[in-house]
């Protein structure tokens, strides 16, 4: 697993957590999935690491580079 | 001559669930949460040869298997015009006889029946009062710790990580996953529709990958 990455995840007991990649914890939890958004955004810029954004199954909805992304999506917002 | 035990009989597990797209959404988590602990997951959908008859593929697959897991949470039909679902509960039926009739090996499987609510299944299925059953609740969180709580108390599994470990796990392999197959050309598309004997394969590779770098 990428370790230089933030994820938006359902979290297992309702609401959003906002996890690096490999952690066995989350950052920081909220309810609803747009603050979880704002947030690890955030942190993901200042890290400069790749952002996901899950959906509720756990699939990939969308994905942003703020790291240095070898192969940047060509059809997706990178926030740069 | 008592009869041959298949290979790898103690680790397979049958899966008995739908096969729409709507529960992709469920069958993803739960097919990594099988091989997460180590057993095999077996699916109608392993191979697709026209010469062989639907039921005997799924008998094959439960004579070959010690364990089942039954999904009956989408029996109901959910739009009009919809027919009730009814291969779920008849292949738990040929489950059930399977191991209720059987004098060998046979009679040592075990089966985990999952629904969406707890006590849902005895509007449609009476016969099965009594029966222990977990809900999942639709939600794929859920359904991992439903199916990784079963293989504790009765396949008898111990160390397992925490379900929430391993909700991270299926999200984390979800973004290598998704990575991995845009940078060989896959689309959304591809990914979406992807056949479960890849998907798999997939997993146990990813699963391959973390034990190495342990």
């Amino acid at each position: 697993m990428a370790k230089n990455s933030h994820h938006v995840v359902p979290a297992p007991n309702g609401g959003w957590n906002v996890k690096k990649g490999g952690a066995e914890r989350a950052s920081k939890h909220f309810e609803k999935k747009e603050d979880a958004v704002k947030w690890g955004q955030e942190i993901s810029k200042n890290q400069g690491t790749e952002f996901y954004i899950h959906k509720r199954d756990g699939t990939i909805e969308r994905k942003s580079s703020h790291g240095r992304d070898p192969r940047p999506p060509r059809d997706r917002d990178t926030h740069k | 001559m008592p009869p041959l035990v298949p290979e790898d009989f103690d680790k397979n597990v049958f899966i008995n669930c739908p096969f729409d797209q709507e529960y992709l959404s469920l069958l993803r988590p739960l097919l990594f949460t099988i091989l997460y602990v180590g057993f095999n997951p077996k699916i109608g959908l392993e191979s697709s040869d026209s010469g062989e008859t639907r039921i005997n593929k799924i008998c094959d697959l439960i004579r070959a298997s010690k364990y089942s897991i039954h999904d009956l949470s989408r029996l109901q039909s959910s739009r009009r015009n919809e027919f009730y679902r009814m291969n779920m509960p008849f292949e738990l039926g040929i489950e059930y006889g399977c191991r209720h009739f059987a004098s060998d090996h046979l009679r040592r499987k075990r089966c985990l029946i999952l629904e969406k609510s707890r006590h849902d299944y005895i509007k449609a299925l009476s016969d099965l009062s009594g029966v222990d059953i977990k809900s999942h609740q639709n939600k794929p969180e859920k359904l991992i710790a439903a199916v990784r709580s079963w293989f504790i108390e009765t396949v008898g599994l111990r160390n397992i990580e925490s379900p929430t470990v391993m909700w991270y796990q299926f999200t984390d392999f979800t973004s290598d996953f998704y990575e991995k197959r845009k940078s060989q050309g896959f689309s959304d598309e591809d990914i979406e529709e992807m056949p479960v004997p890849e998907y798999m394969h997939f997993i146990q590779e990813w699963l391959r990958r973390q034990t190495q770098n342990d």
